[in-house]
């Protein structure tokens, strides 16, 4: 571990049990399929057999003639959604888009886009009866390719669509791409002209999904009073209660979410999928329905994350890069709201680049509607830029770790907004790199290579809430409503442990529903250990407060006269008046009542992140298989409030973009079905395909938060996928310029077949 | 004196310029400026009595979420970005 300017932690940096390990590897904690509450009655999905088509009729009478049957739903049961767009925290959606993608209206736009939804006895008789629900198509011609989706003369998901630009300004003629983003600087034109080396590519991604093992579900309960229960899987229970509440036209307060354990999310259980018909369900049928996707249903219909086409030039001058140039076209899905935006903001950012024009392209095609899925837009922008970056360096003759460092992004530079970066740890991450023994060793052997990438990834702030109660005898009760994916149960108990200078174990944090907190936005945007730790340090110094008051009254000094020191209050002036924390807390009913500190907060300070990766790989010319030989993650952790969580999150990373890399791809035929919606097709990397993960922490601390911290989590996934390929090209002489680097592709590209 | 950083896609509508000063105490009052040099640019911007979702404001490098009339600092930068969703 790199450290640098790193204060003394008694609690933050140590390694602590989580408190929610126990539970999930003995099996007893709660997901939300393992809830049954009295009564509960199963509810499936008839689901679109086809990318693209217009529904004609929906026949249900069959299917609601079956013995054991409840209720059957359609769109044409839900209040009419409004065609505006509504901020849901950390993102927007377009309440109409979001009630057509519930359940289609009068058109289907992918395979697997819900219909219409049963409710009956057994999940037997539901699946029956979902087969008996008679859906009467128009099949259209689908478009799933983003380059054929930005034809004039390609078929169009919505006759309706204009192209929106950044001014608010909508294009006259129809069209499939539903939005445009630019940022330019400089003068790319003559900074081309006067480069030493200029290079110019195209790349390709395809659409991938998050993998997480847990599939969507949701248990919904409309009471009888008028008001509906959700247990769910949700990344943020404050966000599904809005969305639902917007859906079905309830007043927020009437909706209580309550999310249970997490398996996995990665931003894609942000959006709500079956929350509404599993409400809708039981408000029909007057019994609790529990909706579970199987894993088919996952892929076909959840989120993955958009695939691509990027275009890019760069152009470098005496080793510095002086110009680039790049249009990113990014796969929507079957609704708008790709992450071009954020693609585009985060290309170029690791480098201090004074002329760029980079454009992005949010383009509709008839796939599943993509969502979130960790630092979601960079790594494709990534793949490009530093896949094209190699092979420029390479012709240039510089070390390409040297040539990141001389480039790097460092205190004042621009992103391509304008906005300058505060204190970033870009530049560290590098020198890391190269000091790394990883680096230092030699790669040796036939068909091996090495690469490196480069990473960026924002971070966010947003809301959260926290309320802590003192214990009379001295425990502590942290009341939080971020679902804790991550560890963040951990993280934030160990930030006020740290602030209050007590034991983590004298604390028990709880993640509750959205009737017990104050608003929580979303567990996304690597924000929980920030701005949940954020609102949970000011909740401490409210404890320390109160505390002050309290020994006032004890030892009879004023307020002003006495400080906050090691779970403790004590005389500034006379070290023999002192009260500690448990004392404080057993006399809190004499003096005064319960002892609650509390904050609620929309964060700011928000620390960028950076990452440099290291990959060595061994390609087998005979099969196209690529195996990972060594890899080495450095990242600019801000403060590791638990490092052993710190380095899990960089390793989860790092094997998702692997798997990005080498194996994973939605496999569309050209009609549009997906041909490999199983984990048996869908091939994501094992621990078996990967070798021990090797992490670097590289701390610069944030100079917005009181311990430093940076979010982690999203980064990793963002340097793997150019590092792979450029470790590949480094082994076979051969540059790929479209992912995934499957044994087929590798075999063919090698082999001109 | 507040900075605007206008992005590439709206300099068309203030002659190509990249950065604007004005004079405005909020951000209601900057983009009423920015209104005044380029008509119905409030509008473009504005729905429902706060910025578009699609779109962010960064303050002095930093986006977060602000009502239209929250104080600025009188040397506040204003960038207009993209809004930005997590994983």
């Amino acid at each position: 571990m790199t450290t640098v300017d790193r204060p003394s932690y008694k609690v933050i940096g140590t390694r602590p049990i989580r408190p929610d390990g126990v539970e999930k590897v003995t099996g007893k904690a709660q997901y939300g399929a393992d809830i049954r509450p009295p009564g509960l009655v199963y509810g499936r999905v008839v689901r679109s057999p086809h990318a693209h088509a217009r529904i004609l009729e929906i026949d249900t009478s069959e299917a609601e003639a079956i013995p054991g049957v409840l209720a059957v739903v359609t769109s044409k049961d839900f209040p009419i959604a409004a065609d505006k767009i509504e901020e849901l925290g950390e993102s927007a959606v377009n309440l109409r888009e979001l009630s057509e993608n519930i359940l289609a209206h009068d058109k289907t736009l992918y395979h697997g886009h819900a219909v219409a939804a049963v409710a009956a006895t057994s999940s037997q008789i539901a699946e029956e009866a979902a087969k008996r629900v008679k859906v009467t198509y128009e099949v259209l011609p689908p478009v799933l390719d983003v380059r054929d989706a930005m034809r004039d003369d390609a078929p169009l998901l919505n006759e309706n669509r204009r192209t929106k630009s950044m001014d608010g300004s909508l294009s006259e003629k129809p069209s499939n791409i539903a939005s445009i983003v630019q940022f330019k600087g400089g003068d790319v034109d003559a900074a081309f002209a006067a480069a030493d080396h200029v290079l110019e590519r195209e790349y390709d991604t395809t659409m991938v999904h998050q993998g997480y093992i847990e599939p969507h579900n949701s248990t919904a309960n409309w009471n009888s009073d008028g008001t509906l229960t959700i247990w769910t899987s949700t990344q943020g229970a404050f966000v599904v209660r809005a969305q639902v509440a917007q859906v079905l036209k309830l007043p927020v307060a009437r909706v209580r979410v309550i999310p249970l354990e997490i398996g996995g999310g990665f931003g894609g259980k942000i959006p709500i999928y079956l929350d509404p018909v599993a409400a809708m369900l039981s408000k029909k049928s007057g019994k609790p329905v529990q909706i579970t996707m199987n894993r088919t249903e996952v892929f076909q219909a959840s989120g993955p994350t958009s695939g691509s086409h990027i275009k890019v030039k760069a152009g470098v001058k005496d080793g510095k890069l002086t110009a680039v140039q790049a249009s990113l076209n990014y796969e929507a899905g079957a609704y708008p709201g790709s992450a071009v935006g954020a693609g585009c903001m985060c290309m170029i950012s690791p480098y201090n680049v004074e002329n760029f024009d980079i454009t992005g392209y949010d383009v509709v095609v008839n796939k599943p509607k993509t969502a979130a899925y960790r630092a979601p837009g960079a790594p494709a922008a990534s793949f490009a830029i530093e896949s094209l970056l190699d092979e420029l360096v390479k012709q240039t003759g510089l070390d390409p770790l040297q040539f990141r460092l001389d480039n790097s992004s460092r205190e004042n530079t621009s992103m391509v907004t304008g906005v300058p970066f505060p204190r970033i740890g870009a530049e560290e991450t590098v020198r890391a790199a190269i000091d790394s023994p990883h680096y230092k060793s030699p790669i040796e052997g036939p068909n091996r290579g090495r690469g490196v990438a480069s990473g960026f990834w924002f971070n966010a702030g947003l809301q959260s809430s926290v309320v802590v109660s003192v214990n009379p005898d001295g425990t502590i009760n942290l009341v939080e409503g971020s679902t804790d994916i991550g560890g963040t149960r951990a993280s934030l108990t160990m930030q006020l442990a740290e602030t209050l200078g007590v034991g983590y174990d004298d604390i028990h944090a709880t993640v509750v529903d959205t009737d017990s907190v104050g608003h929580n936005d979303v567990t996304g945007g690597s924000r929980t250990t920030f701005a949940s730790g954020l609102a949970v340090h000011e909740a401490g110094l409210d404890i320390q407060r109160q505390m002050i008051q309290r020994a006032s009254a004890l030892l009879n000094v004023p307020e002003d006269g006495l400080e906050y020191v090691d779970a403790a209050v004590r005389a500034k002036n006379d070290s023999s008046k002192r009260i500690s924390f448990k004392e404080i807390a057993a006399k809190s009913g004499q003096t005064g009542g319960p002892i609650v500190g509390k904050a609620s907060l929309s964060a700011r300070g928000v620390g960028a992140a950076f990452a440099t990766h290291i990959a060595d790989v061994e390609v087998d010319p005979g099969t196209g298989k690529i195996t990972v030989l060594r890899y080495t993650a450095v990242q600019d952790v801000g403060t590791a409030i638990h490092p052993s969580y710190v380095e899990g999150q960089i390793q989860g990373g790092v094997a998702q973009g692997v798997g990005w890399a080498i194996n994973e791809e939605y496999y569309y035929d050209e009609q549009g079905h997906l041909l490999n919606s199983s984990y048996l097709d869908y091939r994501m990397p094992t621990t078996l395909d990967l070798p021990m993960i090797e992490t670097v922490l590289v701390e610069v601390p944030n100079p917005g938060h009181p311990y430093g911290v940076r979010g982690v989590g999203e980064v990793p996934i963002v340097p793997p996928l150019a590092a792979i390929a450029n470790a590949v090209a480094d082994a076979t002489g051969h540059r790929f310029t479209a992912l995934p680097l499957s044994p087929r592709r590798v075999v063919e590209e090698l082999y001109g077949l | 004196m507040v900075v605007v950083i206008i992005p590439a896609l709206m300099r068309p509508l203030f002659g190509g310029v990249n950065r604007l000063e004005v004079e405005a105490a909020t951000l209601d009052e900057v983009l009423h400026a920015l209104d005044e040099r380029s008509p119905g640019f409030y509008d473009r911007l504005v729905e429902d009595g706060r910025v578009r979702p699609e779109l962010a404001i960064a303050v002095n490098g930093e986006v977060y979420q602000m009502a239209l009339h929250e104080r600025l600092a009188p040397t506040t930068q204003l960038t207009i970005v993209p809004a930005i969703g997590g994983g």
